[in-house]
């Protein structure tokens, strides 16, 4: 009887100490997975795939429930209120074969620095492209150069630049493929990724 | 003899850079929120960059939200251990390799490309369970 009553304790709390898995539907909408390759030290094949669900790791098949009506437990809200905001592209685009952002662009500056200066322990990328016109040494340079040119600008604006990067890509990856020496407005252009 | 410092000098950086690679930016933090790096124990405050090998701790008040380099989005409840045992990344092709352990506490996760680029390239190791990420908004808890 006391080692009945026992049993059942460790069970409850062990019970109490398993890893859960809750599942959330994508900020867009889609619904992602989570595989569970392996639980309780053996392989499974089990793959959670249904959202606002609470799956009990450890198990040898881990089956998802849903939430239901309680929905998630305060720490959970509060982890995912905690969490940091989504990352954010910028494009700038630029006359043909040099580093002169289009007026369009230029009128685009103060949107990217405001979203910079709006973020906590900002990261910010800087990826310059070419269109096909002239040699592939020449573009490479030429992003390159675009990319510093932005950089130099977010500098100016106070920016810390250990913060930020920039590096060219020449005209390898093409926004609008085309044959080479094309002219083409939206391949000159430099992506800002703000984080 | 004058140029022996120097070629010392790209030597050093060739060999340190490599490990010194930025993974992740800490976004926010409070309470007692502490990144691990080997011996040493740095605060969580926003703006500190990680290395692959980092555990982030926190207190029973602390959290901390980080952001890596290939989008994906971390926030670390109380009570949490959580390390980045593994985590590679190549800007240009998005493609890479991403572990981490959760010991105990609460982590939210939203995948960034890693998770995109290849099947269970992002995994998630807990004490009795091995996920493997595709590309989605989770969290897992792992009760003391």
């Amino acid at each position: 009887m006391i080692r009945a009553g026992l049993a059942v304790a460790l069970l409850a709390l062990g019970g109490c100490a398993t890893s859960s898995l809750v599942l959330l539907p994508d900020d867009d909408g889609h619904q992602g997975a989570v595989a569970v390759l392996e639980s309780g030290g053996a392989p499974t094949d089990a793959v959670i795939d249904s959202g606002n669900s609470r799956t009990a790791l450890g198990t040898r098949a881990p089956v998802a429930k849903p939430l239901g009506a309680y929905g998630l437990k305060k720490q959970e809200a509060a982890l995912l209120t905690g969490l940091p905001p989504p990352a954010k592209s910028f494009l700038l685009y630029f006359e043909q074969g040099t580093t002169t952002l289009t007026s369009q662009s230029s009128a685009a500056l103060p949107a990217l620095r405001q979203e910079i200066a709006a973020r906590s322990g900002p990261e910010v990328e800087v990826i310059g492209h070419t269109d096909t016109i002239g040699s592939e040494e020449d573009n490479d340079r030429l992003s390159t150069k675009r990319a510093e040119e932005v950089l130099t600008w977010l500098a100016s604006q106070g920016f810390d630049p250990s913060m930020m990067s920039a590096v060219g890509r020449g005209e390898r990856q093409l926004m609008q493929p085309t044959l080479d020496n094309v002219d083409n407005p939206a391949n000159r252009r430099v992506e800002v990724i703000v984080r | 003899m004058l140029r022996l410092p120097w070629v010392l000098g790209v030597v050093a950086f060739l060999a340190t850079s490599p490990a010194a690679a930025e993974i992740a930016r800490i976004k926010q933090s409070s309470g007692i929120a502490v990144v691990e790096r080997n011996a040493q124990k740095l605060k969580a405050a926003p703006g500190l960059q990680l290395l692959a090998g980092d555990r982030l701790v926190t207190g029973k008040d602390g959290r901390m939200s980080l952001t890596f380099i290939d989008n994906t989005r971390f926030a670390v409840g109380p009570n949490s251990r959580v390390s980045v045992s593994e985590f590679q990344y190549d800007r240009t092709r998005q493609k890479g390799s991403f572990v981490t352990t959760v010991d105990r506490g609460s982590l939210a996760i939203v995948s960034g490309r890693i998770a995109k680029s290849d099947r269970d390239a992002m995994k998630v190791r807990t004490p009795n369970s091995l996920l493997g990420v595709r590309g989605t908004k989770f969290i897992v808890a792992v009760p003391k």
